[in-house]
């Protein structure tokens, strides 16, 4: 087998019996990483099963070009969300899912639940479970440098920070101290394991069936990758996307506030001068990738590692309401080593303010968050998540599917993104619509009506309030996310490089040749299951919905002025997406849709 | 093709540049054994944080390697150093005394590996994305003495 590492662990940690499953059995119906993922999660997980019983599945899967084309790090993570009840998914760079494969297992499945707090030590065919009592209340740095020193030099370490550990609903899984699969609450869902981490080393190669035509392709894509023009945007990129979300007006400020932040440029601008001048920066990538999109960042003698592109800094920022950067930065630093969604996390304490728990642009944030981390007084109500605790204090909440945070992003003006946010099963946005043609109008207004033109015929769709073919653009983002995580490929260099090259690439690793149609297809058959699996559990149109306060807000000043969602006209919106992925009105996939993709369940 | 000429390539590391992507890496294993394997490749990228920079056999002048080799099985073709297979008993002395790793044992084929600058195409300077690594012809002459002056052996 070419390009696919072979094996997929499956660990019981009930009984603490390991099994090795042939990835085989799945590849020709579900291709790889969230693909198959979502195959093992619609088979393992039992349909009345919560995302805190030992009965779910903790799935980790790396894609059949993980490790072996230019941009290609990605391992997603699959399981029951105890957010949203709902599937739950997340993926994240970094080197683990390489090293995974390297260690010969193209992913881990993790179900039962055990008697002590462990970790997970792979390497190759020697798996042992560790002692974590002594880290199991570190944080995900201190965690990273144990469970380092647990395995030999090149490891890589999957883990949960006090979020995970204390069970917090919008803790994810970091992957080292930089990369997380943040969204969903899987950290959680990893602590009611009692797992604290996985430690992967290995040294078995990514075997690959045509050495010469990958050389040659990878070439070409790295080429097209370094010479494209936002290439050298990338190296400046922690300074500037602060002020570049203002330009392509998406932040939202506070509790999803209807007026606009007066002091919104003045912090963009702070932020920007903090990292040009007062940090020091070192540009880093993850494997395989020449986009540079984190870098390690040195302020005052604390360090850590920041992703740019996902925003998170830039949220502290805007939703937070936080002039100084200095702040924004020891908060960034708090989250990071807690293991924590930052873009839950900042929606929650924004939503606390408005209920006068904390005061939004101070210091009582660092508090705030020690309280909701170790669960203490009003902080374990916050723990659980901005829908419950919305439910405790009767006040209404901004949040979207199934109760899942909003993005970093305001979605009340971008009709595309909020549809996405309302049918998408994890309701997880950037899991569905990252680098949508709304997202960059206004800061690259040629390229998103050129996208929008290719894909639903119009370039006047790419403007973000009008509602028109919105459906074509989010199904067909969502399928690119679909063959991004399945493959293993960075959906931002996926989207950027012509198909032709990947498809090339993907048939010189694997030898298998598929048309960009073939992969469509798996992306739609993909879809259609992860639907599956919420309508197993009774989910149906009802559920595809936002909060019901992102329906009456409008805006009262600010670039947006008088905008708010139109219930109608964004149930319409809903009725043609259904009729495009083949479901019925109320949401549930046809028969004939079930046959086409040979999904026919009984 | 092995490089066989009047000019002897060198590789330059630009350790400022790198950002870790581990691309030479992956296209040196690949060249060499045909697989996708960081312990395969002859090239390393080490760091601590968020400095890293690749390390591999410097091609130095007067080589420790070749010295301590008992059974001289390492040999120049041109100016770039193999290691001959039928004469090498895998003692790993070369790899031992390189003070900074640029020869390594591979457990999995049993034989050792060096940098042979691709017979003068060297792929890892050709894929680096960041153009960290760099193929020069002249380099200057404290370079040339390559590990020694790790050793402290000149100045």
């Amino acid at each position: 087998m070419f390009g696919y590492a072979g094996k997929i662990l499956f660990v019981d940690l009930t009984n603490s019996v390991i099994k090795k499953e042939e990835t085989e059995k799945y590849i020709a119906d579900f291709l790889g990483g969230r693909g198959i993922a979502t195959k093992i999660a619609y088979d393992m997980i039992p349909p009345g099963a919560n995302a805190l019983d030992p009965e779910n599945a903790l799935i980790f899967m790396t894609g059949p070009m993980t490790g072996a084309a230019p941009s290609s790090s990605r391992i997603d993570v699959v399981s029951l969300s105890p957010v949203t009840n709902m599937l739950g998914g997340s993926s994240a760079g970094g080197d683990f899912g390489t090293f995974l494969k390297f260690s010969g297992y193209d992913g881990i499945v993790i179900y039962g639940k055990s008697k002590e707090k462990v970790f997970l030590k792979i390497c190759e065919n020697d798996i042992t479970f560790e002692d974590a009592s002594k880290i199991w209340d570190k944080d995900v740095f201190e965690s990273v440098d144990y469970m380092k020193e647990a395995g030999r030099e090149m490891v890589e370490v999957a883990t949960i920070g006090r979020g995970g550990a204390n069970l917090i609903k919008m803790s994810g899984i970091s992957f080292s101290k930089r990369s997380l699969a943040s969204r969903g609450g899987l950290g959680a869902v990893m602590g009611s394991k009692n797992l604290k981490g996985i430690v992967v080393s290995g040294c078995k190669g990514i075997k690959v069936r045509n050495r010469d035509v990958l050389k040659k392709t990878n070439y070409e894509i790295l080429r097209k990758l370094v010479e494209s023009p936002s290439y050298e945007k990338y190296k400046t990129w922690h300074a500037k996307i602060a002020p570049s979300l203002l330009k392509a007006r998406r932040p939202y400020f506070g509790d999803y506030e209807e007026e606009y932040w007066e002091d919104a440029e003045e912090a963009a601008k702070n932020a920007k001068e903090f990292f040009e001048k007062k940090v020091k920066i070192k540009s880093n990538s993850c494997f395989s990738c020449p986009l540079r999109c984190w870098a390690w960042i040195e302020y005052e003698g604390e360090e850590a590692p920041m992703v740019a592109c996902q925003g998170t800094f830039s949220a502290i920022t805007f939703i937070l309401k936080i002039k100084e950067p200095e702040l924004a930065w020891k908060i960034y630093l708090k989250m990071q080593r807690e293991g924590l969604d930052i873009m839950s996390t900042v929606a929650v304490i924004a939503y606390a303010s408005r209920l006068g728990k904390v005061k939004l642009g101070s210091e009582e944030i660092l508090d705030f968050i020690d309280k909701i981390v170790n669960r203490v007084g009003e902080g374990d109500i916050f723990a659980e998540g901005i829908k419950k605790a919305a439910e405790y204090y009767g006040v209404p909440a901004v949040y979207v599917k199934g109760g899942m945070e909003s993005w970093s992003s305001d979605i009340r003006p971008f009709r595309g993104i909020s549809l996405a946010a309302a049918v998408t099963e994890s309701g997880s946005i950037s899991r569905a619509v990252h680098g949508f043609p709304e997202s960059s109008y206004y800061t690259k207004p040629e390229k998103a009506k050129n996208v929008a033109k290719k894909i639903a015929g119009r370039e006047d769709i790419a403007e973000p309030t009008i509602y028109e073919e919105k459906h074509k653009l989010v199904a067909h983002f969502e399928n690119e996310h679909i063959i991004a995580d399945s493959l293993g490929i960075c959906d931002t260099p996926l989207l950027s490089v012509p198909e032709e090259l990947w498809l090339k690439a993907f048939a010189a690793i694997t030898g298998l040749n598929y048309s960009s149609e073939d992969l469509h297809y798996y992306a739609e058959k993909i879809r259609t299951l992860e639907r599956l699996f919420n309508v197993r559990r009774g989910l149906n149109a009802k559920n595809d919905t936002l909060s019901e306060r992102l329906f009456q807000s409008r805006f009262r000043s600010g670039p947006w002025k008088d905008v708010g969602i139109d219930r109608e006209k964004f149930e319409e919106l809903k009725k043609k997406y259904y009729e495009l992925r083949g479901w019925d009105e109320n949401g549930i996939p046809k028969k004939e849709t079930l046959k086409k993709y040979g999904l026919e369940v009984e | 093709m092995r490089y066989i000429g009047d000019i002897m390539p060198y590789l330059i590391v630009h350790e400022d540049k790198c950002v870790g992507c581990h691309t030479c890496e992956m296209v040196c294993s690949l060249s060499h054994e045909g697989v996708i394997n960081l312990n395969l490749s002859r090239i390393h990228v080490v760091g601590y944080k968020g400095e890293k920079f690749p390390i591999m056999c410097l091609q130095c002048e007067d080589a420790p390697c070749e010295l301590v080799c008992p059974m001289e099985a390492i040999y120049k073709e041109g100016d770039i150093r193999y290691v001959d297979g039928e004469k090498c008993i895998r003692c790993k002395m070369c790899s031992l005394v390189c003070p900074i790793g640029g020869v390594i044992y591979d457990a999995i084929n049993h034989k050792m590996l060096r940098c042979d600058l691709c017979g003068g195409d060297p792929q890892c300077a050709k894929y680096c994305p960041m153009e960290a690594i760099e193929v020069v012809e002249e380099v200057p002459e404290r370079r040339k003495k390559g590990v020694r002056v790790l050793y402290g052996e000149e100045d």
